[in-house]
């Protein structure tokens, strides 16, 4: 597995395929749960409508999540998400492969205890504004487009490290922010140019992702540095 | 001699299941009421689909990824979604088109109503489906298909002053009693017939189905570059049929009948009888292509798994929704709406919807992460660019010339 990743990038919205390179399903969205000290650490891939509808935006999606939910309102649990736990991940590539079977994979999360950690979805965050001080040099729109995240030695495997933030929408980016070489070059210049204003920021002190309020704010002393270089 | 024999057949195959019924009604049409003066759309086109299919059979070999799995994952689900249901709606067109044509090809035999054919069709086209190995459906019809070479014969038989019909290919020889916004709106409808969307599903699709990988790239490369430019040619043939005997007569096209008449004139009733398998052929052809096209897409979005290279119980999901749409188109025939009209807007309404699959394919194409070394060369993406361009025109164009030319009457 590759040891850093965007994860609207390289993760969200790709295929999912079993050991025996059968189809499962797409990453309908990914999950985070807060570890202890307060970092993100993506801890399942969630699928289905539950999952999938939600990110059709904040007005639509949510009609569209909760019709779905009434109508399977007799079953149990029916508006939550399938997960995919991300230790069952082998490799993320152009698909997401696995290193088990299929069959039987898909079932939502059963939380043990009342004391479960607190679980986010990445399509939750993405789209969040993002508020900073002027002289940390961000775009006055600024929004929340991806999560950088990285292997990390310790317990938790692979944390959220890094925001990439700007102004515009989650996904307009369409792949062209992360590589120089790139063409067709006047498509290529075009996207680089609406996104000259897209920052990177670390994950540190100074950055705080606030679920409640819905917004990120970066503090002046955070590490910021221009995501086209 | 293996690998010579599986070029040839691919060749082959891509001739016959080049020519679909949009491109049997439009070329004909377009014959008999501009003669060849829009014969150089085709030529646009044809490089068009080549561009398109190379680049997403590209994809497909080495990552492994169809068209929809790209759409959504460069778009979202947002956009992925409005895209899915605007290309779900034009091959949907296309097929219930597909499956009219070919019971307008039965009754051309027959003299059977194609309305009381048209419930036998739809079941023998979901048994095809259902049961038909790909390749067995790939390969049978499209060389069927190749019948639809009697239309270049009877060109020949039909002895036409060749000088007087290459004068005709300048876009100024355009009929006077034509307008250029009737100009205009074929010059879209052969572009969409050209460059159908569901060719480039289903081309990208049959990539998975049939396991290429990196090796095949000469392969279908080859299936591209030399067979779709030929089954161009069968395309300019069929108009040119239309010019020599049609035009002159004042004739328009409104039946499948018609598309055929220059070859009855040429070649008498066998040449009529060979062109008719051929046009059942590459309806049946394209009916299956599309009826998977439809399947491959809503799969491919949900991320369910699809495909004829799995056993059936495996992708009931998929099969199952090969079924509703086919019981769908037969419904909508049974109405008794005229196949000839639903292709004329199939074919206009997938130039509208092209730019939708087109641009993330091209995006993909560039993307190191997916193709690695075979990501898109300078020439790829110049064609690449170009086409974006023509592409985004011809479908900003097409709504307009629709409501301006009623259609293609005015």
């Amino acid at each position: 597995m590759r040891d850093s990743y965007d994860a609207a990038l390289h993760l969200l919205d790709r295929q999912v395929l079993d050991c025996d390179e059968r189809l499962v399903c797409k990453v309908d969205d990914v999950e985070l749960t807060v570890a202890a000290d307060g970092s993100l650490v993506p801890t399942g891939l969630l699928a289905g409508l539950p999952a999938l509808l939600p990110r059709f935006g904040p007005r639509l999606g949510a009609v569209m999540a909760r019709t779905h939910a009434s109508v399977h309102d007799v079953v149990a649990g029916g508006d939550a998400p399938d997960v995919v736990e991300m230790d069952l991940v082998d490799e993320i590539a152009s698909a997401v492969h696995l290193t088990v079977p299929g069959a039987g994979l898909l079932r939502p999360r059963e939380e043990v205890d009342a004391a479960a950690p607190e679980r986010v979805r990445l399509g939750q965050l993405l789209g969040m504004p993002v508020t900073a001080p002027p002289e940390v040099g961000l775009h006055r729109s600024s929004r929340l487009l991806d999560v950088r995240i990285t292997r990390v030695a310790d317990g938790r495997g692979s944390v959220v490290d890094a925001l990439v933030v700007g102004p515009g929408r989650p996904g307009a980016l369409l792949g062209y922010d992360r590589r120089s070489e790139s063409g067709p070059w006047l498509l290529a210049d075009a996207v680089r140019w609406l996104h000259r204003h897209a920052r990177v920021v670390e994950v540190g002190p100074e950055v705080e992702v606030d679920r409640d309020r819905g917004e990120v704010r970066v503090g002046p002393g955070a590490s910021v540095s221009p995501l086209l270089g | 001699m293996k690998r010579y024999f599986a070029v040839l057949l691919g060749v082959l195959t891509a001739i016959g299941g080049f020519v679909d019924i949009g491109d049997l009604v439009t070329n004909a049409q377009v014959g008999a009421r501009f003669g060849l003066s829009l014969a150089w759309v085709v030529v646009v086109g044809v490089i068009g689909i080549c561009v398109f299919a190379e680049m997403s059979g590209r994809i497909a070999a080495v990552s492994g990824r169809a068209t929809f799995d790209l759409v959504r994952e460069r778009l979202g689900p947002r956009m992925g979604f409005l895209n899915l249901v605007g290309s779900m709606l034009v091959t949907l067109l296309t097929f219930i088109a597909e499956i009219g044509g070919i019971a307008l090809a039965l009754q051309l035999v027959s003299s059977v109503n194609h309305v009381l054919l048209v419930p036998f069709v739809a079941a023998l086209v979901w048994i095809v489906l259902w049961r038909a190995k790909f390749s067995a459906i790939e390969n049978v019809l499209g060389l069927l298909g190749l019948t639809l070479i009697g239309f270049a014969v009877a060109l020949w038989q039909l002895g036409p002053d060749w000088g007087e019909l290459a004068a005709g290919l300048s876009p100024a020889e355009k009929p006077g009693a034509e307008s250029w916004a009737a100009y205009a709106y074929f010059a879209v409808a052969l572009f969409g017939a050209a460059m159908t969307p569901y060719e480039v599903f289903f081309f990208s699709s049959g990539g998975v189905e049939e396991r290429w990988t990196p090796k095949d790239l000469g392969v279908m490369r080859a299936n591209v570059l030399i067979g779709f430019p030929l089954g161009g040619l069968l395309s300019i043939s069929i108009a040119a049929c239309a010019t020599v005997v049609l035009m002159p007569e004042g004739i328009a096209v409104e039946t499948l009948g018609q598309v055929g008449l220059p070859v009855a004139v040429a070649l008498g009733k066998v040449g009529l009888a060979v062109v008719v398998l051929g046009f059942f052929a590459a309806t049946f052809g394209a009916a299956c292509e599309t009826g998977l096209s439809t399947g491959y897409s809503l799969a491919q979005y949900f991320g369910f798994q699809w495909g004829k290279y799995v056993r059936t119980r495996e992708a009931a999901g998929f099969h199952v929704i090969l079924l509703v749409v086919t019981v769908l188109a037969a419904g909508v025939l049974l109405t008794g709406v005229d196949p000839i009209m639903v292709t004329e807007m199939s074919v206009i309404f997938s130039a509208v919807a092209l730019p939708l699959t087109y641009f993330p394919i091209l995006v993909v194409a560039n993307d190191p992460d997916y193709l690695g070394e075979h990501r898109n060369g300078r020439f790829a993406n110049l064609l690449g660019m170009v086409y974006l361009v023509i592409i985004v025109v011809a479908a900003l164009a097409a709504v307009p010339l629709i409501i301006a030319t009623s259609m293609g009457q005015g």
